[in-house]
């Protein structure tokens, strides 16, 4: 067994996460439009605001850093998230939209992507 | 053989310039794994490794070196250090663990390939060859940061969820226990006065839940939390909504004590019964291990207490 042990584990580099693109097709939501419609309702929010709220929660429940990259790609279990955080960051933003997020759509989440879209969904069934 | 694994290591900002010389010592060092029978037909094995006690960066590179790539691009894409530990060490620990039953003569946890079935649970997925019969071994995992953890079993499907007695949850207890849990769990819950306490039970109940959904196999969303709900009255038992009267009799759980500072739930299918349907008692062997450099015996030890259910520890 070597003498010189690292104090910590080896500082294996994260993985890069690439920004979303707007407007790119997800294969998990409806197609958008490229422009938001004229009639705009103070609830129905927009992609990228939807998505920093998702990250917020995110960031909260798992007491990450303000600073902490976290995009669309950004996957819950890549970040820390298990079973139990993911349970209360659906809660978290159950409260944040207003809107009450059914179990099964709830496992489908594995994204702040996913999450986003979600809520958006969610959001615009209200707004109609 | 080196300059492959040090060109594979680039990747990593591993650049530490005391690797070569640590490498080579540590590759003719390593000793094989010590085998183990396979579980009887009654038996659970519990196998963990505390990521605390895993230091040694040589060592994890060893580890890495078991994983195929899909694996270890699974374990770089977590981030940061702990969290890539805590994934690196889940991976070892159930390709060494199940290596060690010598399955097939010449099983190497490098060879072993898995698989998801129509839902979505990891199986082993055994060659097929000539002779060969595979076993009907079943497995589960579960880590946290601080703890990771393997069942093993012959047949009988196996759940199991790990989980520090000390975890708080962000939300009030009873509001998420009223969004998720069913109402006779809220009413125990809130039945506690001691907030401490209560919380402790609510992460008993949440790892019951969760070994129990991991055991089924089908996915949480075939199971939501708010459609069984676990009695733990006198043992654990689980009592689907949908048939209320009837507690589901397939299913017999154990609640451990881990250390001092984990509780681990554990679920397994029903095998066989004593006289009248009476549940046998769950036979466990623990054993908390550093693959490749120690393994040692914990069942009927005070680091393995149980705190719930039907249990023998041998």
């Amino acid at each position: 067994m070597a003498a010189a042990s690292a104090s910590s584990f080896i500082p294996l580099k994260p993985r890069p996460t690439p920004r979303v693109k707007l407007g790119a097709p997800q294969s998990f939501s409806f197609r958008r439009p490229a422009l938001a419609p004229a009639r705009l309702r103070i609830s129905c929010v927009a992609k990228p605001e939807t998505v920093e709220k998702v990250a917020k929660v995110v960031k909260k429940q798992l007491a990450l850093p303000a600073e902490t990259l976290v995009t669309g790609d950004s996957k819950f279990a890549a970040l820390g998230a298990d079973s139990l955080d993911t349970v209360e960051i659906v809660m978290g933003l159950e409260e944040e939209f207003d809107i009450s997020v059914e179990e099964d759509s709830a496992q489908s989440i594995a994204t702040v992507q996913d999450a986003a879209d979600l809520i958006e969904e969610l959001v615009r069934k209200k707004c109609a | 053989m080196l300059s492959f694994l040090r060109r594979s290591y680039l990747n990593f900002s591993f650049m530490n310039p005391h690797y070569c010389c640590l490498s080579r010592n540590f590759s003719a060092a390593l000793p094989p794994l010590l085998p183990v029978q396979l579980p009887s037909r009654m038996e659970t094995h519990l196998w963990y490794v505390v990521p605390d006690e895993v230091k040694s960066a040589p060592l994890l590179s060893k580890y890495m070196e078991l994983l195929p790539q899909y694996e270890r691009d699974h374990v770089l894409g977590f981030r940061g250090d702990q969290l890539q530990k805590s994934a690196l060490l889940a991976r070892t620990l159930v390709r060494t663990t199940i290596a060690r039953y010598q399955v097939d003569d010449h099983l190497d946890p490098r060879s072993l390939r898995f698989k998801r079935n129509i839902h979505g649970k990891p199986e082993v997925e055994w060659e097929t060859k000539d002779g060969f019969c595979p076993p009907p071994l079943q497995f589960n995992i579960s880590h946290t940061s601080s703890l990771v953890a393997c069942g093993v079993t012959m047949n009988s499907l196996i759940g199991i969820d790990v989980e520090e007695k000390r975890r708080r949850t962000k939300n009030n207890i009873l509001a998420f226990a009223k969004r998720y849990f069913t109402a006779h769990e809220v009413e125990h819950l809130n039945a506690i006065p001691d907030s401490e306490l209560q919380q402790q039970e609510f992460i008993k109940l949440w790892t019951l839940k969760e070994a129990y959904v991991k055991a089924l196999g089908k996915g949480f969303s075939s199971s939501p939390f708010n459609t069984f709900t676990i009695r733990a009255s006198s043992g654990i038992a689980v009592e689907t909504l949908d048939s209320p009267q009837n507690l589901t009799n397939n299913w017999q759980f154990a609640l451990l004590e881990l250390m001092g500072s984990h509780y681990v739930a554990i679920c397994l299918e029903r095998q066989e019964t004593g006289g009248a349907g009476k549940a046998l008692p769950i036979k466990l062997t623990a054993r908390k291990t550093i693959p490749f450099v120690e393994d040692e015996l914990v069942s009927g030890t005070n680091a393995v207490v149980t705190i719930g259910g039907s249990v023998t520890q041998f």
